[in-house]
Protein backbone atom coordinates (compact mmCIF):
# COMPACT_ATOMS: atom_id res chain seq x y z
CA UNK A 1 0.00 0.00 0.00
CA UNK A 2 3.06 2.37 0.91
CA UNK A 3 4.13 1.93 -2.92
CA UNK A 4 0.98 2.47 -4.19
CA UNK A 5 0.62 5.62 -2.32
CA UNK A 6 4.45 6.57 -2.98
CA UNK A 7 3.66 6.19 -6.63
CA UNK A 8 0.81 8.25 -6.55
CA UNK A 9 1.85 11.31 -5.01
CA UNK A 10 5.26 11.19 -7.58
CA UNK A 11 2.82 11.22 -10.08
CA UNK A 12 0.99 14.37 -8.38
CA UNK A 13 4.35 16.23 -7.56
CA UNK A 14 6.25 15.67 -10.94
CA UNK A 15 8.13 13.27 -9.46
CA UNK A 16 10.08 10.81 -11.15
CA UNK A 17 8.60 7.28 -10.92
CA UNK A 18 8.40 3.61 -12.31
CA UNK A 19 5.60 3.52 -15.12
CA UNK A 20 5.08 -0.60 -13.87
CA UNK A 21 4.62 0.66 -10.38
CA UNK A 22 2.21 3.51 -11.25
CA UNK A 23 0.27 0.82 -13.57
CA UNK A 24 0.16 -1.39 -10.64
CA UNK A 25 -0.92 1.12 -8.46
CA UNK A 26 -3.75 2.08 -10.76
CA UNK A 27 -4.95 -1.13 -11.17
CA UNK A 28 -6.63 -1.37 -8.24
CA UNK A 29 -9.62 0.69 -7.14
CA UNK A 30 -8.22 1.57 -3.39
CA UNK A 31 -5.06 3.32 -5.91
CA UNK A 32 -7.57 4.90 -8.23
CA UNK A 33 -9.71 6.14 -5.62
CA UNK A 34 -6.50 7.25 -3.92
CA UNK A 35 -5.35 9.39 -6.96
CA UNK A 36 -8.94 11.11 -7.30
CA UNK A 37 -9.54 11.83 -3.82
CA UNK A 38 -6.05 13.72 -4.17
CA UNK A 39 -6.31 15.37 -6.99
CA UNK A 40 -9.78 16.80 -5.32
CA UNK A 41 -8.50 17.57 -1.80
CA UNK A 42 -5.58 19.80 -4.12
CA UNK A 43 -8.47 21.81 -5.47
CA UNK A 44 -10.26 22.18 -2.37
CA UNK A 45 -7.32 23.43 -0.46
CA UNK A 46 -6.67 26.40 -2.92
CA UNK A 47 -7.61 29.74 -1.59
CA UNK A 48 -10.42 31.20 -3.07
CA UNK A 49 -8.74 34.98 -2.39
CA UNK A 50 -7.87 36.86 -5.33
CA UNK A 51 -4.04 37.95 -4.97
CA UNK A 52 -3.59 41.55 -4.47
CA UNK A 53 -1.97 43.62 -6.74
CA UNK A 54 2.01 43.38 -6.11
CA UNK A 55 3.28 46.17 -3.87
CA UNK A 56 6.54 46.75 -4.12
CA UNK A 57 6.60 50.09 -2.49
CA UNK A 58 10.32 50.45 -0.38
CA UNK A 59 9.84 51.57 3.39
CA UNK A 60 11.73 55.04 3.94
CA UNK A 61 15.54 54.11 3.35
CA UNK A 62 18.08 56.36 4.06
CA UNK A 63 21.13 56.75 2.06
CA UNK A 64 24.57 57.74 3.55
CA UNK A 65 25.01 60.80 2.43
CA UNK A 66 21.08 61.41 3.80
CA UNK A 67 22.64 60.49 7.32
CA UNK A 68 25.64 62.90 6.81
CA UNK A 69 24.03 65.88 6.26
CA UNK A 70 21.33 65.33 9.17
CA UNK A 71 24.39 64.75 11.01
CA UNK A 72 26.40 67.78 9.91
CA UNK A 73 22.74 69.84 10.11
CA UNK A 74 22.49 68.73 14.03
CA UNK A 75 26.12 69.43 14.79
CA UNK A 76 26.03 73.62 12.95
CA UNK A 77 22.72 74.15 15.15
CA UNK A 78 24.30 72.78 17.98
CA UNK A 79 27.33 75.11 17.51
CA UNK A 80 25.34 77.90 16.68
CA UNK A 81 23.14 77.57 19.28
CA UNK A 82 26.40 77.59 21.78
CA UNK A 83 28.38 79.92 20.53
CA UNK A 84 24.54 82.75 20.26
CA UNK A 85 24.53 81.57 24.32
CA UNK A 86 27.66 82.37 24.89
CA UNK A 87 27.41 86.03 23.41
CA UNK A 88 24.16 87.00 25.16
CA UNK A 89 24.87 85.65 28.52
CA UNK A 90 25.81 87.95 31.55
CA UNK A 91 28.94 87.54 32.49
CA UNK A 92 29.27 86.10 36.25
CA UNK A 93 30.81 88.07 38.02
CA UNK A 94 31.55 88.27 42.36
CA UNK A 95 31.88 91.77 42.92
CA UNK A 96 28.92 93.18 45.18
CA UNK A 97 25.88 94.79 42.58
CA UNK A 98 25.58 98.51 42.97
CA UNK A 99 23.30 100.38 45.66
CA UNK A 100 19.76 101.46 44.19
CA UNK A 101 19.20 103.37 47.44
CA UNK A 102 21.71 105.42 50.04
CA UNK A 103 20.42 105.83 53.77
CA UNK A 104 23.01 107.97 55.82
CA UNK A 105 23.66 106.14 59.25
CA UNK A 106 22.98 109.29 62.05
CA UNK A 107 25.22 108.89 65.17
CA UNK A 108 23.15 108.47 67.90
CA UNK A 109 22.79 111.13 70.49
CA UNK A 110 21.09 110.80 74.03
CA UNK A 111 18.53 113.85 74.04
CA UNK A 112 17.11 113.53 77.81
CA UNK A 113 17.02 111.38 81.12
CA UNK A 114 19.33 110.85 84.55
CA UNK A 115 22.03 109.15 84.44
CA UNK B 1 13.84 47.01 -10.34
CA UNK B 2 16.53 45.17 -8.44
CA UNK B 3 17.35 41.39 -7.21
CA UNK B 4 15.08 41.43 -4.35
CA UNK B 5 12.53 43.03 -6.29
CA UNK B 6 12.24 40.85 -8.96
CA UNK B 7 12.66 37.71 -7.11
CA UNK B 8 9.49 39.02 -4.77
CA UNK B 9 7.88 40.14 -8.02
CA UNK B 10 8.15 36.51 -9.41
CA UNK B 11 6.66 35.01 -6.36
CA UNK B 12 4.65 37.31 -4.64
CA UNK B 13 1.25 35.18 -5.95
CA UNK B 14 3.03 31.87 -4.32
CA UNK B 15 3.71 33.57 -0.89
CA UNK B 16 -0.16 35.37 -0.73
CA UNK B 17 -1.03 31.91 -1.08
CA UNK B 18 0.90 30.23 0.89
CA UNK B 19 0.01 32.75 3.71
CA UNK B 20 -3.95 32.34 3.13
CA UNK B 21 -3.76 29.19 4.32
CA UNK B 22 -1.09 29.22 7.14
CA UNK B 23 -2.63 32.15 8.39
CA UNK B 24 -5.98 31.49 7.82
CA UNK B 25 -7.50 34.90 6.55
CA UNK B 26 -6.47 37.38 3.25
CA UNK B 27 -5.64 40.14 5.15
CA UNK B 28 -3.12 38.82 7.42
CA UNK B 29 -1.82 36.87 4.09
CA UNK B 30 -1.57 40.41 2.34
CA UNK B 31 0.43 42.06 5.79
CA UNK B 32 2.74 38.80 5.55
CA UNK B 33 3.02 38.93 2.09
CA UNK B 34 4.46 42.82 2.41
CA UNK B 35 6.65 41.83 5.57
CA UNK B 36 8.58 39.39 3.17
CA UNK B 37 8.51 42.21 0.85
CA UNK B 38 9.91 44.57 3.37
CA UNK B 39 12.45 41.53 4.60
CA UNK B 40 13.97 40.95 1.32
CA UNK B 41 14.89 44.42 0.53
CA UNK B 42 16.29 45.24 3.36
CA UNK B 43 19.16 42.14 3.06
CA UNK B 44 20.58 41.13 -0.28
CA UNK B 45 19.53 37.54 -1.51
CA UNK B 46 22.03 35.22 -1.64
CA UNK B 47 23.76 33.91 -4.64
CA UNK B 48 22.87 30.76 -5.90
CA UNK B 49 20.45 29.13 -8.04
CA UNK B 50 17.06 30.03 -8.47
CA UNK B 51 15.30 26.89 -6.37
CA UNK B 52 18.16 27.91 -3.77
CA UNK B 53 17.00 31.83 -4.04
CA UNK B 54 13.21 30.61 -3.75
CA UNK B 55 14.19 28.37 -1.16
CA UNK B 56 15.38 31.08 1.52
CA UNK B 57 12.83 33.19 0.56
CA UNK B 58 10.33 30.78 1.48
CA UNK B 59 12.61 30.22 4.67
CA UNK B 60 12.09 33.68 5.34
CA UNK B 61 8.06 33.34 4.53
CA UNK B 62 7.64 30.28 6.71
CA UNK B 63 9.52 32.28 9.95
CA UNK B 64 6.79 34.64 9.55
CA UNK B 65 3.71 32.80 9.30
CA UNK B 66 5.49 31.03 12.35
CA UNK B 67 5.96 33.91 14.29
CA UNK B 68 2.42 35.03 13.52
CA UNK B 69 1.10 31.99 15.29
CA UNK B 70 3.30 32.46 18.02
CA UNK B 71 2.45 35.92 18.61
CA UNK B 72 -1.94 35.84 17.94
CA UNK B 73 -2.74 31.89 19.02
CA UNK B 74 -4.40 31.41 15.80
CA UNK B 75 -3.80 27.96 15.66
CA UNK B 76 -7.85 26.80 16.07
CA UNK B 77 -8.52 23.79 18.01
CA UNK B 78 -10.13 21.00 15.63
CA UNK B 79 -13.51 20.91 16.39
CA UNK B 80 -16.68 19.42 14.65
CA UNK B 81 -17.47 21.28 11.85
CA UNK B 82 -21.51 22.33 12.22
CA UNK B 83 -23.20 23.60 9.61
CA UNK B 84 -24.83 26.85 9.09
CA UNK B 85 -27.21 27.22 6.60
CA UNK B 86 -26.90 31.01 6.60
CA UNK B 87 -23.51 30.36 5.19
CA UNK B 88 -22.51 30.12 1.52
CA UNK B 89 -21.43 25.95 0.85
CA UNK B 90 -17.93 27.42 0.06
CA UNK B 91 -17.19 28.89 3.00
CA UNK B 92 -18.33 26.07 4.70
CA UNK B 93 -15.53 24.49 2.53
CA UNK B 94 -12.73 27.13 3.43
CA UNK B 95 -13.61 26.79 7.29
CA UNK B 96 -13.22 22.99 7.12
CA UNK B 97 -10.31 23.20 5.44
CA UNK B 98 -8.60 25.71 7.35
CA UNK B 99 -9.65 23.50 10.99
CA UNK B 100 -7.76 20.48 8.73
CA UNK B 101 -4.72 21.99 7.83
CA UNK B 102 -4.57 23.63 11.68
CA UNK B 103 -5.16 19.77 12.82
CA UNK B 104 -1.82 18.72 11.45
CA UNK B 105 1.77 19.05 13.02
CA UNK B 106 3.14 22.69 12.20
CA UNK B 107 5.92 20.93 9.98
CA UNK B 108 3.34 18.80 8.09
CA UNK B 109 1.01 21.98 7.45
CA UNK B 110 3.92 23.83 6.12
CA UNK B 111 5.34 21.47 3.74
CA UNK B 112 1.95 20.39 2.56
CA UNK B 113 1.30 24.10 1.86
CA UNK B 114 4.29 24.64 0.20
CA UNK B 115 3.63 21.47 -2.33
CA UNK B 116 0.15 22.25 -2.85
CA UNK B 117 -0.31 25.99 -2.51
CA UNK B 118 2.96 27.26 -3.15
CA UNK B 119 3.51 24.58 -5.55
CA UNK B 120 7.32 24.57 -4.58
CA UNK B 121 9.09 21.39 -5.31
CA UNK B 122 10.59 18.68 -2.83
CA UNK B 123 14.06 19.89 -3.12
CA UNK B 124 12.92 23.53 -2.61
CA UNK B 125 10.86 22.38 0.44
CA UNK B 126 13.31 20.76 2.19
CA UNK B 127 15.94 23.56 1.80
CA UNK B 128 13.00 26.34 3.29
CA UNK B 129 12.26 23.64 6.02
CA UNK B 130 15.37 22.51 6.90
CA UNK B 131 14.62 18.85 6.33
CA UNK B 132 15.65 15.95 3.97
CA UNK B 133 14.07 15.41 0.20
CA UNK B 134 13.14 12.08 1.44
CA UNK B 135 11.77 13.49 4.54
CA UNK B 136 9.56 16.09 2.79
CA UNK B 137 8.22 13.56 1.03
CA UNK B 138 6.90 11.36 3.99
CA UNK B 139 5.46 14.11 5.24
CA UNK B 140 3.40 15.37 2.92
CA UNK B 141 2.61 11.98 2.26
CA UNK B 142 1.26 11.55 5.85
CA UNK B 143 -0.23 15.33 5.45
CA UNK B 144 -2.24 13.98 2.31
CA UNK B 145 -3.51 11.03 3.83
CA UNK B 146 -4.88 12.72 7.06
CA UNK B 147 -6.28 15.60 5.11
CA UNK B 148 -8.10 13.38 2.94
CA UNK B 149 -9.78 11.70 5.56
CA UNK B 150 -10.64 14.51 7.67
CA UNK B 151 -11.94 16.67 4.34
CA UNK B 152 -13.68 13.26 2.89
CA UNK B 153 -17.38 15.20 2.96
CA UNK B 154 -16.27 18.05 1.00
CA UNK B 155 -13.97 16.43 -0.87
CA UNK B 156 -16.98 13.90 -2.26
CA UNK B 157 -19.11 17.24 -2.78
CA UNK B 158 -16.69 18.42 -5.06
CA UNK B 159 -16.05 15.19 -7.46
CA UNK B 160 -19.45 15.28 -7.17
CA UNK B 161 -19.87 18.42 -8.73
CA UNK B 162 -17.23 17.95 -10.68
CA UNK B 163 -18.86 15.28 -12.36
CA UNK B 164 -21.88 17.30 -12.68
CA UNK B 165 -20.36 19.70 -14.38
CA UNK B 166 -18.71 17.39 -16.73
CA UNK B 167 -22.38 15.83 -18.04
CA UNK B 168 -23.91 19.20 -17.98
CA UNK B 169 -20.64 19.76 -20.70
CA UNK B 170 -21.49 17.04 -22.72
CA UNK B 171 -24.94 17.83 -22.77
CA UNK B 172 -24.37 21.48 -23.81
CA UNK B 173 -21.82 19.99 -26.66
CA UNK B 174 -24.16 17.37 -27.86
CA UNK B 175 -27.73 18.34 -29.51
Amino acid sequence: MTSTHDVISALLDNEPFDPQELTDALSEPAGRALLIDLAALRQIVQPADAVPPIATARPAQRRPWQLLAAAAALLLALTGGYVAGTRQAVAPSTDAPPPTRIVQAVPFTPTGGTP
Amino acid sequence: MDDAERLFAANHHRLFRYFCRAAGSADTARDLTQDVFVRVTRTRPPAGTEMEVRAWLFRIARNLALDHHRQHHRRPEPATLVADPSRPASQDVNAAVNQALAALPAVDRDVFLLREVAGLGYDEIARACELTPDAVRSRIHRARLQLRERLAAPIATFQTLAVRRTQHAHETIEP
